[in-house]
């Protein structure tokens, strides 16, 4: 039985390591069954212990031990690496922002240790890495370029990518994608980071795969509605992506009514504070990130594709508290640890992280379009799906 | 379609030869003139949901969709001080609310003149029956639309909401009138056409031993979203639809005890259970974890069950757990082994703010309107509706078995998937 060693922030009630470590404790529901992971943790360290601190009391009933390091963690308090598999989830407690508004989370650190204590006991097991894999494309880099300097499988990122879609899109492979177009909402940096990857896993599936990024930026405010008069985001993508959402405001909240929030002229009414993160891949593919904060509670995708047309959906985000959507999630980093393989590539984060990172900092430095040489992130995406749909 | 039911097949036999006594044998017009016949509107009401549908147009195929024809006439049963029907009325002047069913139909003449109906007789203010059933007045709003038709010499295709009627004797009138009179007839619930997580469908021709169907809310209201969520989709197994043979129901102790005793299988609750997304976590601290039989007790206070056996010997299971989910989850054993999926209803209860499975609802009706044929056959709804009728008398009559030789409804599925899935 794999042996799993858990790292995180904090433990406690819907934070990320409860309803994703849970998992593995008391198993999830998968593919319509109850599936309990034939894997155990058997070692946890936690950064911040807050109120509702749920780690010793998980730790007595499962029988796990909590160490104060991660290396002993990893170690399980003896002198060499003792597990077989490092769960990483950064999300959630109490931790300072940058003046980007990057909410620094520890995740470098907590890899880099692990990273060490593989590289010191001469033996590295697969590792996760819960949504982006840093605040810092340079750190996220780093994390990735070691896991293939020590040769050991990593995954990372966001549920929405695995999550049941309304409808069950995929672009077919090898497709030829005009322009792209995501919609969310929620707070940076957690929520457009989500965003992006949403739309990420969608595109990479182009021809040619990922090719990389070569420029960004990042407007908010009425520039980002002038914008759309122009024409550097598409109005006919924004009404497709807007037909898949259940989640309305205004006039909807006021009186149940539907709505085409773009047609009636509702949507800068509702939004306050619009932004646009624009991004140019190096194949020449343009893509939209629009966070329409007040408008809407949900994601949604569309693209233009060349031959037919529109395609859009919805990425289910399923309800608190089971947020079922984290068990997909768990199946795919169970999957990794079992087969030692990542069902997708770490890449895909990697370019996430990076992008998100260079949007932020176009909008500290007044909108300014960013060249991202660094950016330069080639990979292939998977041939099979890897979201839920059975 | 073939359509065979065995209850009504004097009255079939003797439609097969007859021209039908009203003609309905018109080109279509090129936008339908609609009427809806509703008992009330307010924000979240089916007639709100369905009506602004057609006025406001709605989310589908990826666009803004406004359907190609005109609701001109409405009529609100009951309005109080939450209606909206009036503002929608002064919004879109080209429908009018007229005081009288006949008047909707008639757009005030003496004559049909609307090319196709929608009926939602959900919510309002209607007294109960002794067992608990709402008299909302679906029976009474057809014998009006039927004397408009024989009144004008013709009919057009008429959608009922939900179920034909809590009294199935006026549900079977309901339903042979229609057929005599040969109009486009559509009903039921927006369970059998909403998304699926995961996307799936019965296998057409599957075989099928048994079928479950877990879900949540009351007697004579939600048992029949259901019972519709387990018909959409038993009715696609080898040989199609051969009605139901008997009933029973069970609640409080007798349906635990029942549940103990394995009089349904176990295995299918769990797989259905593993498709909810709303399992109510049963311990403090978790938020997603596999409930036990006691921690199922505990959570829900008055559970209900329906099992019935289809003539063909198929027998179906619907559980009404409130307390323990909030969606309809769908598990059923075919030779291949088990097969389950959720019906997921976006519910405006917090989660969401737009009922959107209306909108395949909705998609449904329009294409009848447009075809002048039924997206997919009333007769699933005739026999949910026999269903509900038999679950309510059931839990009222000692939750003895009832056979329901009424029931032996048949009919085929349609050849294509209906639900939503574009």
């Amino acid at each position: 039985m794999k042996r799993i060693a858990v790292i995180g922030t904090i433990y406690k009630y819907l934070s990320h390591v409860q309803h994703m470590a849970d998992r593995f404790l008391v198993g999830y529901p998968h593919q319509g069954a109850w599936h309990r992971p034939d894997m155990k943790i058997v070692s946890l360290y936690i950064d911040q212990k807050p109120a509702g601190d749920q780690s010793q009391e998980r730790a007595k009933e499962f029988g796990f031990s909590v160490y104060p390091t991660i290396a002993e963690a990893l170690r399980c308090g003896g002198d060499k690496l003792a597990v077989d598999a490092v769960l990483i989830i950064a999300e959630h407690g109490d931790y300072p922002r940058n003046e980007k508004g990057q909410v620094l989370y520890p995740r470098y650190e907590f890899f880099k240790q692990c990273a060490d204590v593989f590289a010191k006991d001469g033996r590295s097991v697969p590792v996760y890495n819960d949504k982006h894999l840093s605040w810092s494309f340079e750190k996220a880099k780093w994390m990735v370029d070691e896991a293939r300097r020590q040769k050991f499988p990593l995954l990372a990122g966001s549920s929405l990518p695995v999550t049941w879609r309304l409808p069950d899109l995929e672009l077919p492979l090898g497709c030829n994608i005009e322009e792209a177009l995501m919609v969310g909402n929620g707070g940076s940096d957690p929520m457009d980071y989500h965003a992006l990857e949403a739309m990420q896993c969608m595109i990479e599936r182009r021809k040619g795969g990922e090719t990389g990024v070569r420029a960004v930026q990042m407007i908010v405010g009425d520039a980002v509605w002038k914008a759309g008069e122009e024409g550097r985001w598409s109005k006919d993508l924004l009404v497709s992506a807007l037909s898949r959402s259940d989640t309305p405001m205004g006039l909807t909240v006021e009186d149940g009514r539907t709505q085409d929030l773009v047609g009636t002229g509702q949507l800068p009414k509702l939004v306050k504070d619009p932004a646009a993160y624009f991004i140019e891949h190096n194949d020449g593919l343009k893509t939209t990130l629009l966070m329409l904060n007040g408008a809407i509670r949900d994601f949604n995708f569309a693209a233009r594709l060349k031959g037919s047309g529109i395609q859009s959906c919805q990425f289910f985000l399923s309800p608190v508290p089971n947020v079922t959507y984290s068990a997909c999630l768990v199946s795919k980093i169970e999957e990794m640890f079992a087969s030692g393989k990542a069902p997708y590539p770490a890449e895909r984060t990697l370019i996430v992280s990076g992008m998100l990172e260079s949007c932020l900092t176009s909008k500290v430095q007044g909108s300014k379009r960013l060249e991202t040489p660094q950016l330069n992130v080639k990979y292939q995406a998977p041939k099979t799906s890897q979201h839920a749909r059975t | 379609m073939r359509v065979e039911s065995k209850i009504s097949r004097r009255d079939l036999l003797a439609g097969v030869a007859a021209v039908p006594l009203l003609s309905n044998a018109q080109t279509r017009p090129a936008r339908p003139k609609i009427a809806a016949i509703t008992t009330t509107y307010f924000k979240y009401s089916h007639a709100q949901h369905i009506v602004d549908r057609f006025l406001e147009g709605y989310g589908w195929n990826g666009t803004h969709h406004y359907p190609a024809m005109d609701l001109v006439s409405l009529f609100v049963d009951q309005v109080n001080d939450r209606d909206w029907s009036r503002d929608r009325a002064r919004r879109f002047p080209t429908m009018k609310v007229y005081p009288t069913i006949a008047e909707a139909l008639t757009l005030g003449g003496s004559k049909l003149a609307v090319d196709g109906i929608v009926v939602v007789g959900e919510h309002g203010k209607y007294p109960r029956t002794e067992k608990g059933q709402t008299k909302y007045p679906r029976y009474e709003f057809f014998q009006e639309i039927f004397k408009v038709f024989r009144a004008s010499g013709r009919s057009v295709p008429v959608f009922n909401d939900k179920h034909l009627s809590w009294n199935w004797p006026w549900a079977k009138e309901i339903y042979d009138t229609a057929r005599e009179m040969g109009f486009a007839f559509m009903a039921g619930s927006s369970l059998p056409v909403t998304w699926r997580t995961p996307s799936l469908e019965m296998p057409a021709g599957a075989r099928v031993s048994e079928a479950m169907c877990v879900c949540y809310g009351g007697v004579d209201s939600y048992d029949f979203h259901g019972l519709e969520t387990l018909q959409c989709m038993v009715e696609r197994r080898k040989g199609g639809e051969t009605g139901v043979r008997w009933l029973q129901a069970y609640r409080g102790d007798n349906f635990w005890k029942a549940y103990k005793e394995g009089v349904w299988p176990k295995d299918l609750v769990e797989a259905a259970l593993c498709r909810s997304h709303t399992l109510t976590p049963a311990r403090d601290g978790f938020n997603n974890i596999l409930p036990t039989m006691e921690d199922m007790q505990r959570l829900v206070k008055n559970p209900v069950a329906y099992r019935y056996e289809h003539v063909d010997g198929l027998k179906s299971t619907m559980l009404l757990m409130s307390g323990l989910v909030k969606d309809f989850n769908f598990s059923a054993r075919l030779d291949k082994g088990l097969f389950s999926t959720q019906m997921y209803l976006p519910m405006p209860d917090g989660r969401t703010t737009l009922a959107n499975f209306f909108s395949p609802l909705v998609n449904g009706m329009e294409q009848m309107f447009l075809t002048g044929k039924p997206t997919y056959p009333v007769e699933r709804t005739l026999l949910t509706t026999g269903l509900t009728s038999s679950g309510v008398d059931s839990l009222f009559d000692g939750q003895e078995r009832l056979e329901t030789p009424h029931l032996a409804i048949k009919y085929q599925p349609t050849r294509e998937s209906t639900f939503w899935r574009t």
